[in-house]
């Protein structure tokens, strides 16, 4: 079970709502008002947005491990995002640009590595560190 | 046969062309940005660490966090911060990681905000598109000064301290990533160019990542700004009562109250501050006092009434 199937996703959410509504509701909620409610304005959330919330974060989660993030790790990661920033990554993981540039890799077609040289002279583009834009050389 | 090296130089021209006219963004750093910003300035305490294998994101977040204090190095963040199924980072990630050393993390938007940050001492953690839309080369690195008369930007970027690149080029690059930046500073220190919300979002982050300490800071710097800051008054009785300063706690929310009488959220963690230091009846009336101004979302409110009258 280490894959977050349909199956696990619906028998996540059922336990969640099964949680909820099965406790005294004076018991469940009782808490501070978060400041991340309090600056959005959200006031308090209603028991559904709780468990969307609750569900994405999970997904999130979920989707870290299955990159190969170690699973401990995953929980602080996520837990460290607010719930607005979780809403704008979850399902996105694959997608999502990663900051990985090591150089330009070897292989690609002769044409798209002359492009690029072309576009690193006129200062588009910044992949030839060792070449210096002809229009706009800085002077030191 | 002459005729086929030359069809595929001017094709290449072509493809440049289009392509120049396709990315080529305004400059949006014309005019000049604000008379008072220094015409350069450079940043000597950052320190430098080279980028390894994919590790750009480590590198970079090791730097900014040093340069604010901490004693942490690349290898001890590729944990944090880099994901092994995208061979690199995701920028939630930076601002995870930066939370959890307890740090601000605070975005910094346009080019004129960044060089105003640098020129305030702060290094920029820069989001950057090396290439192009459609073959990106994803890249993180940190900015530490700049020279307007010469028009360049210098970073610490990959393999390489002091690059120097043009402005103009930087431009586009970091227009290509969406113009991502963010400033990781203490928490006793605000961004030069930051507006009230963003801090808060920055500050609330801290209390996500568990550091109320640090999130407590955080506030008291940000009201020391924007005094009539009503959730950064809230924010900061909810770190104090994380931190176990229930009176502290209460002070802070009934400073809110003071700013908002008509709001129930103050009054509600007021109760709970007040129910913590045994003073039940205190409490009973500020939960009641939340539930009577409470606008359709009374059930929490009550729920409070309840616990706090046990």
């Amino acid at each position: 079970m280490t894959g977050w199937g349909p199956f696990r996703l619906t028998a996540l959410t059922m336990a969640v709502v099964v949680t909820l509504v099965s406790t005294p509701s004076g018991l469940a909620l009782a808490g501070l008002v978060e400041t991340e409610q309090v600056i959005a304005e959200r006031a308090v959330r209603t028991d559904r947005a709780r468990v969307v919330d609750f569900l994405l974060r999970e997904d999130v989660r979920a989707q870290l491990v299955r990159l190969g993030v170690d699973a401990d790790e995953a929980v602080a990661r996520v837990a460290a995002l607010s719930d607005a920033e979780v809403q704008q990554i979850s399902g996105r993981l694959d997608t999502l640009p990663a900051g990985q540039f090591l150089g330009v890799v070897l292989g690609v077609a002769v044409l798209i590595f002359l492009v690029l040289l072309l576009l690193d002279l006129f200062g588009v583009i910044d992949v030839f560190p060792f070449i210096n834009p002809i229009d706009t050389k800085p002077k030191r | 046969m002459t005729s086929a090296p030359r069809a595929v130089s001017i094709t290449v021209g072509l493809v440049a062309l289009v392509l120049l006219a396709g990315c080529a963004p305004a400059l949006r750093l014309s005019p000049t940005p604000a008379a008072e910003l220094p015409r350069e300035a450079e940043l000597a305490d950052v320190p430098f660490f080279a980028q390894e294998r994919y590790y750009c994101g480590p590198a970079s977040l090791a730097m900014v966090l040093a340069w604010s204090g901490l004693a942490v190095g690349p290898d001890d963040l590729v944990p944090e911060v880099y994901t092994p199924g995208r061979e690199g980072t995701l920028r939630t990630d930076i601002l995870a990681a930066a939370r959890r050393h307890g740090r601000l993390a605070v975005r910094v938007r346009t080019l004129p905000d960044l060089l105003a940050e640098l020129a305030a001492g702060h290094p920029v953690l820069v989001f950057q598109n090396l290439a192009l839309r459609w073959i990106p080369q994803w890249h993180f690195a940190v900015a530490i000064g700049y020279d307007l008369d010469a028009g360049a930007l210098v970073l610490h970027s990959g393999t390489r301290a002091r690059y120097v690149t043009p402005l103009r080029t930087f431009e586009r690059t970091w227009a290509r990533a969406d113009q991502w930046a963010v400033v990781v500073l203490p928490p006793d220190r605000l961004p030069a160019t930051a507006d009230e919300p963003m801090v808060l979002q920055a500050a609330s982050g801290l209390e996500r990542a568990g550091r109320h300490a640090e999130a407590a800071t955080a506030y008291g710097a940000l009201l020391r700004r924007w005094p009539a800051s009503y959730p950064g008054l809230v924010g900061l009785g909810n770190a104090r009562y994380r931190l176990g300063d229930y009176a502290g706690a209460e002070d802070a929310f009934r400073r809110a109250i003071d700013l908002r009488p008509d709001d129930p959220a103050a009054w509600n963690n007021l109760a709970h501050a007040l129910a913590r230091q045994q003073r039940r009846d205190d409490a009973i009336a500020a939960a009641q006092k939340a539930l009577g101004l409470a606008r359709g979302d009374g059930e929490a409110y009550r729920a409070t009434l309840t616990e706090v009258s046990r």
